[in-house]
């Protein structure tokens, strides 16, 4: 290994040097920090400045530096070394910028400068390069699970893109829900007729695809490893068991209708009341001309109700039921109505909704019914009695009065219920109890393993984590794909309940994640959201306690234990996202460029004054995400705030270790602030559980601040949201005002 | 002369909105070679200029962020901003598109140190607030803009105030002399994620946009919302600056209408709901939103938002398309006429301000586009003839953050698969 | 026509869209309300023209056709302008009103149903409306006392018409006509027979 020489370099550009002192900021480096060359050039980013760092690195064997210029998130281009271990000092947006002007504030600002200089090069010095593990040898093969057309449309879109596919379904067939469909909404303009579905052409595609291998009667009986190594045991119903490696998955494993039996009150299970799946059936025997009841008589009237059983939580039902839209129905109706009036325009249909939901174009579908007649009543149906002659009561809420209809049939639109395996917290509180020796827990853990999708033997659990209504959801809005299994992605209606044209958009997204989950392995980088990153968590087991709080904080169920309880990194799994090393009691998880110490010395570096000077110091942990963004745009807006502060940017506040807190209390900071993401069941944190883990740990704090006779005020949580770049600055001030209220930190003088 | 940034095993993305960002980021973490060319200074889009997000009620620059993050630390993106697309030649897996470059007037130098906004005084419509407030000519778009770069606006260019923004610049960032450039490139397939523009509100006449100070647009209420926006976060009335604490929101302005747009946009009932809480959030029990629908499409489980917001004792819903507003010369105030048609109610109902919930109108909409492309009776893309171009996200159908994001990725793949027929057929 | 039209089936929608002007747009409405709110009269209206094409839908046909609402259109054309799904509201409203009136079910003594016969009557006649003899027969339409009123309140307006040569006092004997007097009426005549004969009407109604 080559040997290793610090350097710094400061860019007096940008007003810096008007307002600091840079040779006392040189001196700091040089002397403090022990740089062993230390520049400052009058415009860094310019290609003359790069090039001194370049020539530096070329020359003179700079490998780790301080860069002490403008924020990290500002000239990234300019300023990106892949080789070198490079901290970067925000002396532009987190100084220059926030402090008040005017020479009253010389000397705070300038202290302020000093100490992101000592951060920046106490920082580098305990940074490696990440050296990545690149793995060209990874699988690159792709598990679609589920033969419907959102997995078929999977498997295909992947295959085209030069991918092998292995493909799963566990009937006999490919085709799914589809190949009980007459026919499908139109996706394409004019949106004016029914068309046929497709799915027999797919499935000749499929079947006859080069890159794709089709395991028929088949289902997971474990899927062991990682991105770019997962082994599939593939079991068939004959009880063969075929092993698979792929590198990815992508899971459509679609959903099922809501049981008819539970809505009576709606006639569910009578005579002539169907679902929507129900009368697909009768349309497809019927093939085109008269749609016959199950007697075999020709339907001359027929109701369709919409949200049957559906968005039961609002202002609409009791929630009984399901309480969201499945979004499909009311265009699915609008098909199946045409049906009837295709065959014969003399066949009544009303269509009863209360709030037609035909997004998009499909306005235009919904027009193309009513030409054809179909009849549509905003009501809330009260009642329907199924039999020879069915009976609709309801009320219409545009003539606002109860009316009721007879009808030959009655459609009720119900809802998509998906398929999504094991409630993970069900598993996890059966585990628990099955562990503990309970008989009925260990019997019931095997019944949930039968409907595991995925069989994963990850230690937290079996399937994906399900979000509200057992959705294998993930809960952004930004980034629909990111699941808390790394490498495994949910599309279709297992997802999310959804119609066949954004079953199919959705497949082809999540198969493109899988092939960048293969991708991604194979170049050792990191997956979303830190797309890239080459880092990866190491652990020096010979100091770790077993304490297992690594593998039940790990948000994406990255690691799992040995034998003897120690953890199992599984890098391809990791987001890198830190959660493991703010968890470690014992500090033995870190990260080659982020780790307790690379944090830890920056508290340390800074110069804290003595309790008379009058000067509190206040260290802020700020999400890299949101906060310290939001902090640089108080900067760029030139908003102002307390001197007093030293901000350190982390991955997430929930790899805050406690650590840092205390070694910043000794040390006599006055207060400690820690900014993250909004947590709760709304949470707004990328690596899901991480502002709400430092919430936690936090909560846990007051004890020691108790023993160390400090007020618990001194350590604080905040919410912070990248819009709250002013209320922020507000929030340092008062935080300032009330520790200078309340007085130093006793502990002062004695760290 | 073909420049020599992309070739045909190259994805070019059109549009740097959300929907571009993604079909670009996503084609790049597999390995493949992408330009995204952005016709405004800024990445971002509209999305950038949203406030919150429904229904986790979360800031659009959280994502922004990561994005704008990944864009910056891969190689394997190249953006272009304040380039248009002027013509596409060729076909599947080899297109030659001609660019257009305008002048930012500012180079790669610039450090975003603010030193020319400061030198200059002449302002124009701060397009980011919708023409809520002005910004300097010289001006950084918004406060996340990337490349986080300066703009010389052109209506400065040549006049004194031109010379002091470029006397003011300590690193020569600023050059008067840029030229419109014309480039030609070579691409094996092309992604439109051109976006959408608000409904012109100025065309429904009955509601008065353009004669009645209080009634605006749903995007312009965003920009009021916002911190970041022309009012500081508060949601004060243009006509005389006050709180406005009962607000009508009008769903349908423009969408569901053959006379304006035929087509629903879908996100307006989600981005109305989220405003009602704009509102809630801003003045508590005390505000009080009304929302004049035709069906509230809360499609899937955007149910629970609607749910929860129709609990909210603050928020009151009328079945009705509003047929006229008039104005109380008096206050200011705004009075919706109509019917509720829940029972055939006649109302003249005055509030302090109107949200206009415009639709989603194509970005291209007017704009002459290549034969070869497939587009609806409402002008969103549906692809082109010989499967190498592909819409995504708001271009390709009215589509809210998430589903064009899905969209996006799944255009990226498209276009993927063509640069795999590429590289395939030349391996061959 | 005796028996109870049944609800919510298609049996009287197919019935207007057979009889009545521009009926078959009746099953395109939305149900916006946006026609109701625009009508200058609205407040008059019993049912607003959306209520009616519901109530048409929901086979509601002794209630649409004995309304009076469709009688109070004015022709303004504002709900036409403005209706998002483009329906002729106007010509399906003066098209129900005629079909009802043609039915005889239209409201007894409503003013506008007279106005319109009176109208019709004096344009057939010669071809050309005779205003003299319209304004009269206006006044003296609910008996000779109160048209005595009517045309005395009227006075100095219908002065004012004559001396701006706008009412000729002398059409009152018989007053200017077609060429072809005779013609018209036989082609008006035959135009109700082809009417009649599609629409299945005896000629009764008229």
């Amino acid at each position: 290994m080559a040997d290793i020489k610090y350097a710094a370099y400061i860019c007096s550009g940008c007003g810096i040097g008007d307002t600091l002192n840079v040779g006392a900021l040189e001196k700091v480096a040089t002397k403090e920090g022990k740089m062993a060359v230390v520049k400052s050039h009058p415009f860094l980013c310019s290609t003359e400045g790069v090039d001194l760092i370049k020539n530096d690195i070329a020359n003179e064997g700079v490998t780790h530096f301080c860069i002490a210029a403008c924020s990290r998130r500002a000239k990234a281009e300019a300023f990106a070394f892949p080789g070198n271990a490079v901290s970067r000092a925000n002396l532009r947006e987190g100084v220059l910028w926030v402090v008040a002007e005017g020479p009253a504030h010389d000397e705070v600002r300038q202290e302020m400068a000093e100490d992101y200089i000592r951060m920046g090069c106490a920082e580098v010095k305990k940074m490696t390069c990440p050296a990545g593990s690149a793995n060209a040898a990874s699988s690159r093969r792709i598990m679609v699970v589920g033969g419907g057309m959102s997995g078929m449309t999977a498997a295909l879109a992947a295959a085209d893109a030069g991918y092998e596919v292995v493909l799963i379904e566990k009937t006999a067939q490919l085709g799914g829900f589809a190949n009980n469909l007459w026919k499908r909404v139109p996706f394409n303009a004019p949106h004016a007729e029914a068309q046929p579905t497709g799915v027999a052409e797919m499935t000749a595609k499929v079947s006859g695809h080069a890159k794709i291998k089709i395991h028929l009667n088949s289902t997971l009986a474990e899927t062991a490893g990682a991105p770019g190594r997962f082994i599939a045991k593939i079991a068939q119903e004959s009880g063969a068991v075929t092993e698979e490696t792929v590198g990815a998955i992508v899971q459509a494993t679609g959903f099922t209708t809501y049981d008819l039996a539970k809505l009576p009150e709606l006639g569910g299970g009578q005579a002539n009341v169907v679902d929507q799946a129900g009368l697909e059936a009768l349309a497809k025997a019927a093939d085109g001309g008269a749609i016959k009841r199950a007697d075999g008589s020709a339907v001359k009237s027929v109701v369709f109700v919409q949200c049957a059983g559906q968005r039961g939580s609002g202002g609409n039902g009791d929630g009984s039921h399901l309480d969201y839209c499945s979004g499909h129905c009311c265009a699915t109706s609008i098909k199946q109505a045409t049906y009837f009036k295709d065959a014969n325009p003399d066949v009544d249909t009303v269509v009863m909704y209360q709030d037609l939901r035909v997004p998009g174009m499909g306005e235009d579908f919904y027009r193309s019914a009513q030409k054809k007649g179909v009849i549509f009543t905003k009501a809330k149906v009260n009642k329907v009695a199924g039999g020879n002659s069915c009976r609709v009561d309801f009320k219409d809420l545009i003539l606002d009065e109860d009316a009721s209809i007879d009808a030959d049939l009655v459609v009720l639109a119900t809802g998509q219920v998906p398929t999504s395996g094991v409630n993970l917290d069900e598993w996890t509180t059966t585990v628990t109890a099955a562990e503990s020796g309970d008989e009925a827990a260990k019997q019931k853990k095997s019944e949930l393993q039968k409907i595991s999708v995925l069989n994963l033997n990850y230690r937290q659990g079996p399937d994906m984590p399900q979000f509200k209504y057992g959705f294998a959801d993930s809960h952004f809005i930004c980034f629909p794909y990111e699941t808390r299994r790394t490498g495994v992605y949910a599309a279709g209606p297992t997802r999310r309940p959804m119609d066949m044209f954004q079953a199919q958009e959705d497949a082809t997204g999540a198969a493109l994640k899988a092939i960048q989950a293969v991708e991604n392995v194979a170049r050792g980088a990191a997956a979303h959201p830190r797309a890239g990153d080459l880092s990866f968590p190491k652990a020096r087991l010979e100091g770790c306690t077993q304490c297992k709080r690594c593998t039940v904080e790990c948000p994406f169920g990255a690691i799992d234990e040995d034998e003897k309880r120690f953890p199992v990194f599984n890098q391809e799994r990791c987001r890198r996202c830190g959660t493991c090393m703010g968890a470690c009691p014992v500090r033995v998880i870190s990260f080659e460029n982020y780790s307790c110490d690379t944090v830890g010395m920056q508290i340390k570096a800074v110069n804290v004054p003595d309790e008379f000077e009058e000067k509190p110091r206040i260290l802020i942990l700020a999400c890299e995400n949101d906060a310290y963004p939001a902090l640089d745009m108080a900067g760029i807006q030139r908003l102002t705030y307390s001197a007093f502060v030293r901000t350190i940017p982390v991955r997430c506040l929930g790899s805050a270790n406690t650590i840092w807190i205390t070694d910043a209390l000794n040390q006599g900071y006055d207060g400690v602030m820690m900014m993250g993401c909004k947590r709760g069941d709304d949470y707004q944190c990328h690596f899901v559980k991480g502002s709400e883990m430092a919430y936690y740990r936090m909560s846990k704090i007051d004890d020691t601040l108790k023993q160390l006779s400090l007020e618990g005020e001194r350590v604080q949580t905040y919410e912070v949201a990248i819009t709250d770049s002013a209320r922020v600055a507000k929030m340092i001030d008062d935080y300032a005002a009330q520790l200078i209220e309340m007085g130093p930190s006793p502990m002062k003088g004695f760290g | 002369m073909t420049a020599s940034i992309a070739t045909n095993q190259t994805i070019l993305v059109v549009g740097g909105g959300i929907a571009g960002m993604t079909a670009a980021l996503e084609a790049a973490e597999c390995g493949k070679q992408v330009l995204l060319v952005e016709k405004t200074p800024t990445l971002g889009g509209r999305t950038a200029q949203l406030y919150r997000y429904f229904p986790k009620m979360c800031h659009p620059t959280c994502g922004m962020e990561i994005n704008l993050k990944r864009i910056k630390g891969n190689p394997n993106v190249r953006v272009m901003t304040m380039t248009q697309v002027v013509a596409v030649g060729g076909g599947r897996g080899d297109y030659n598109v001609t660019l257009k470059v305008s002048p930012r007037y500012v180079n790669e130098n610039c450090t975003a140190c603010r030193k020319c906004g400061e030198a200059v005084s002449a302002e124009i419509p701060d397009a980011y607030n919708y023409g809520l407030g002005k910004v300097k000519a010289a001006y950084l778009p918004h406060a996340m803009a990337y490349p986080q770069r300066y703009v010389i606006d052109a209506s400065i260019v040549g006049t004194p105030e031109g010379e002091k923004a470029k006397a003011a610049c300590p690193v020569n960032a600023v050059d008067l002399g840029m030229q419109e450039e014309t480039l030609e490139i070579n691409v094996g397939a092309v992604v439109w994620a051109t976006g959408w523009r608000p409904f012109d509100a100025n065309k429904i006449q009955p509601y008065g946009y353009d004669r009645i100070a209080n009634v605006i647009t749903s995007v312009e209420f965003e920009r009021l919302a916002d911190p970041h926006g022309p009012t500081g976060g508060k949601l004060l009335r243009p006509s005389d600056g006050k709180e406005a604490k009962n607000i009508a929101f009008i769903q349908c302005a423009g969408s569901r209408d053959e006379n304006y747009l035929r087509h629903c946009s879908r996100i307006c009932c989600m981005a109305s709901l989220k405003q009602t809480q704009y509102v809630r959030e801003a003045y508590g029990d005390a505000g009080k939103s009304t929302v004049y629908y035709i069906d509230i499409r809360a499609i899937d489980r955007f149910e629970d938002f609607y749910a929860m917001v129709w609990k909210d004792p603050t928020v009151s819903f009328v079945k009705s398309k509003v047929a006229r507003i008039a104005e109380n010369e008096a206050n200011g105030n705004p009075v919706l006429h109509g019917v509720d048609t829940e029972g055939y109610h006649r109302y003249a109902t005055e509030h302090d301000l109107v949200v206009l919930a415009v639709g989603m109108e194509p970005e291209v909409s007017g704009v002459k586009l290549p034969d070869d492309i497939i587009i609806d009776s409402s002008n969103f893309i549906e692809g082109s003839k010989d499967g190498g171009m592909f819409g995504a996200g708001a271009a390709a159908s009215p589509l809210d953050v998430n589903r064009a994001v899905q969209s996006a990725t799944a255009a990226s793949l498209k276009a993927i698969q063509v640069i795999h027929k590429n590289a395939s057929t030349e391996a061959a | 026509m005796t028996t109870a039209t049944p609800k919510y089936r298609n049996n009287f929608l197919k019935e207007v869209e057979a009889n009545v002007e521009e009926g078959h747009w009746v099953k395109m409405c939305m149900q916006c309300g946006v026609c109701a709110g625009s009508c200058p009269l609205g407040p008059h209206w019993q049912h607003s023209p959306q209520k009616i094409f519901m109530m048409i839908r929901a086979g509601k046909r002794e209630e649409v056709l004995t309304s009076d609402s469709m009688w109070m259109c004015t022709s303004c054309y504002n709900c036409i302008v403005r209706c998002p799904r483009k329906l002729p509201i106007t010509h399906i409203m003066h098209g129900l009103a005629n079909y009802a009136h043609r039915l005889g079910m239209a409201p007894k003594g409503q003013p506008t149903e007279a106005i319109a016969k009176l109208f019709w009557d004096n344009l057939v006649k010669t071809g050309r409306v005779n205003e003299l003899k319209f304004s009269l027969a206006m006044y003296f339409k609910d008996g000779f006392v109160q048209g005595i009123k009517n045309a005395m309140a009227m006075q100095g307006i219908g002065l004012g018409l004559v001396k701006a040569k706008r009412l000729n006092p002398m059409e009152i004997l018989g007053g200017h006509a077609c060429k072809d007097k005779s013609g018209i009426q036989k082609m008006v005549a035959k135009a109700r027979e082809i009417e009649d004969r599609r629409k299945g009407f005896s000629g009764a109604g008229a």
